[in-house]
């Protein structure tokens, strides 16, 4: 192998592209025999070289890297394997498994964190999204560029560049948000009331999940002892662990473009008649929200609710950006993508983080399950 | 009064809406002034909405700075090679799901979708110890490879979407001319499917642009960092003062190729978001 990175990655593409091509026309020749053998028509025969053709970049990689490493990682799973030591693998069943699920802290963390982002986050995320599609509704005018700034944050999104934009922002003493918030505070009486109430609000509702994780609530007790956050208050965004979760759903609610499309395509989806008729009856746009709209958009509502549920379960970026290297935060929002990396590429334990990840796969495989079930009803995919 | 309501209610809207995208993209406005003033000024305990005096020495140091320029090169030769490699592999294995005939396709095509439900972190782990093993830690090859066997369902199926809707008989006239399917695929399909082309590719290029796990898992060393993995080295949370200035510049220069992207094919994606996977 040549020493220089770039000739050597060229030179690893164009011998992995005549490797394809080879596969492409090994699986196609041998496809076309087979037909040949059963005795198929020569048209038949051309089209069954062409499809295998076509299709065999994806089935080789979906054998070279879906289906062989799964079933590795389901073998290693139930074996001590590291990729540090020497040592050959040592079997030991379901170790790995009883101590993941009954007796690993970290992991129970991340599932707490996951609930929080899906029980906080998702309602709040969602409410940002649907109260935007309605907004842009409207049919006006320069609709098109509001709709592009709302769904460019979607783009940087998880980009670390703009990640530690935020972390910027957040900064509690000099940040800009805290800031902002202090300058408001201080000018209009009832905003330091509610910002005051929801520091309250929002601390009691973490230190009461933190509870949950570690089965002792102190720190709950402390935010009640405290009692209503002093005049000049500011949240405490990436310095406490009871606002490291928040500083992520802030993102979150920064990042609504994509559910927004999808609450536009569902609001474009209600036939005008309904709202037509509902308003000669004399119903107000209030009700005829709640009436109509809304029901009607409950099938996109659950879409977007297990699509982020999902990718609460993946968030990896912000928190790598975030609190890396920042023990007291980490647990408070290690999410479980996150706990498989620092297992597998910190402590390099392969068997433990291939149990990490077979855990992860069945949970989204589960929720996957539930929302093709019930997406029946409300999804058409026109396949054939 | 009546009269009046619905252009009263008109501007609130745009004034409400404006508002809303003032505050979607203030990060991006801090971001620029931010990286125009001064170390002293970031940490400044008051508001500085545009610097007084702006400082262009942190986009003087970045592009002196060997690893920052090393590491943009690196950004743009991978997510190029990616590219071109999933692009003609996806739009290869779309038109074998939508243009021809074969048997088996359909158990194929089941299979490719079932795969959408795979997180790819799930597979980190053991595709991590299988290029170990092919000694390409340290390498470009991990986070390249993978695209040219046409990885990602959700794109194969939008694409295979967008090729199902030519009509067949373009392809069957040209089979009468004599032309072979990969002339028909290169030649009449392609040149067809262009706007959802650039949509997959657009989201292509946002994924690799953006995309922190695998490089940072395979790459190892700082020649061979891309712009993501360098851009997290510079903000190291022992230091007490933080280069703001510094990191804000590399950030404006890391987004502004995204944004060029977006900018230009913000009409297909738009549309695709709403359309993919839902049809009410």
């Amino acid at each position: 192998m040549p020493e220089n990175p770039y000739i050597n990655a060229l030179a690893t593409t164009l011998t992995a592209v005549i490797f394809i091509i080879a596969c492409c026309y090994g699986l196609g020749s041998l496809a076309r025999w087979i037909a040949k053998v059963c005795g198929a028509s020569l048209k038949k025969q051309t089209n069954t070289f062409a499809g295998y053709f076509f299709a065999a970049p994806w089935i080789v990689g979906f054998l070279i890297f879906v289906i062989v490493p799964l079933t590795f990682s389901l073998y290693w799973s139930f074996t001590d394997y590291r990729v540090t030591s020497k040592d050959p693998a040592n079997w030991v069943g379901l170790e790995n498994y009883v101590n993941l699920l009954l007796n690993d802290d970290s992991f129970r963390a991340s599932v707490i964190n996951t609930l929080y982002l899906t029980i906080i986050g998702l309602p709040l995320q969602m409410g940002m999204a649907l109260f935007l599609a309605v907004m842009l509704n409207q049919k006006m005018r320069g609709e098109r560029i509001f709709r592009m700034a709302f769904y460019l944050p979607v783009i940087l999104g998880f980009n670390t560049a703009v990640l530690l934009c935020w972390r910027l922002m957040l900064n509690t003493g000099t940040g800009i948000i805290n800031q902002l918030i202090r300058g408001i505070s201080n000018a209009i009486a009832p905003f330091e009331y509610a910002n005051r109430s929801a520091i309250f609000i929002q601390e009691i509702i973490t230190a009461f999940f933190l509870g949950l994780n570690t089965g002792k609530y102190n720190l709950l007790h402390k935010v009640f002892e405290a009692g209503f956050p002093a005049a000049n208050r500011v949240p405490l965004w990436v310095q406490s662990p009871l606002w490291s979760k928040m500083s992520v759903v802030l993102l979150m609610i920064w990042g609504c473009g994509a559910m927004m499309l999808i609450f536009l395509a569902g609001l474009n989806n209600i036939p005008k008649e309904l709202h037509e008729a509902a308003e000669v009856d004399g119903a107000s746009g209030w009700q005829r929200f709640w009436k109509i709209s809304f029901p009607l958009l409950t099938p996109y509502i659950f879409y977007n609710l297990v699509v982020g549920l999902i990718l609460s379960l993946q968030i990896f970026e912000p928190i790598f950006v975030l609190y890396r290297d920042n023990q007291p935060l980490v647990s408070s929002t290690i999410s479980m993508v996150y706990y498989l990396w620092q297992k597998s590429f910190s402590h390099f334990e392969i068997g433990y983080g291939s149990a990490i990840s077979w855990v992860i796969l069945v949970i989204i495989f589960i929720v996957s399950l539930i929302q093709f079930k019930l997406q029946d009803r409300w999804v058409t995919y026109d396949l054939y | 009064m009546k009269r009046y309501w619905p252009i009263i209610t008109g501007i609130l809207l745009y004034i409400f809406l404006t508002g809303a995208t003032v505050l979607m993209s203030f990060p991006l406005f801090w971001m620029i002034s931010s990286s125009l003033k001064t170390l002293e000024e970031t940490n400044s305990p008051g508001i500085i909405w545009i610097p007084k005096q702006i400082i262009w020495d942190a986009y003087i140091q970045i592009f002196q700075n060997q690893d920052f320029m090393r590491s943009y090169f690196n950004s743009v030769f991978y997510v190029t090679l990616a590219m071109t490699g999933t692009l003609l592999s996806i739009a290869a294995v779309s038109y074998a799901f939508s243009r021809v005939e074969w048997p088996g396709r359909n158990i194929v095509f089941f299979l490719m979708l079932s795969t959408l439900m795979i997180p790819p972190q799930a597979l980190i782990v053991p595709q991590y110890v299988f290029f170990n093993k092919l000694h390409w830690i340290g390498t470009f090859n991990p986070i390249i490879i993978p695209g040219y066997f046409a990885g990602g369902a959700a794109m194969i199926f939008l694409l295979r979407q967008a090729m199902a809707q030519i009509p067949k008989e373009l392809d069957e006239s040209a089979f009468v001319d004599g032309a072979n399917h990969i002339q028909i695929w290169w030649l009449v399909v392609m040149p067809l499917v262009k706007a959802p082309l650039a949509t997959v590719a657009t989201f292509l290029f946002v994924g690799f642009w953006n995309s922190l796990l695998t490089p940072l898992m395979y790459l190892q060393t700082v020649d061979l960092y891309t712009l993501p993995v360098y851009i997290t080295t510079l903000f190291n949370i022992n230091n007490t003062v933080q280069q703001w200035p510094t990191i804000m510049t590399a950030a404006v220069l890391t987004t502004v190729p995204l944004i060029i992207v977006f900018f230009f094919t913000q009409r297909y994606i738009l549309e695709s978001v709403a359309v993919s996977g839902l049809k009410g």
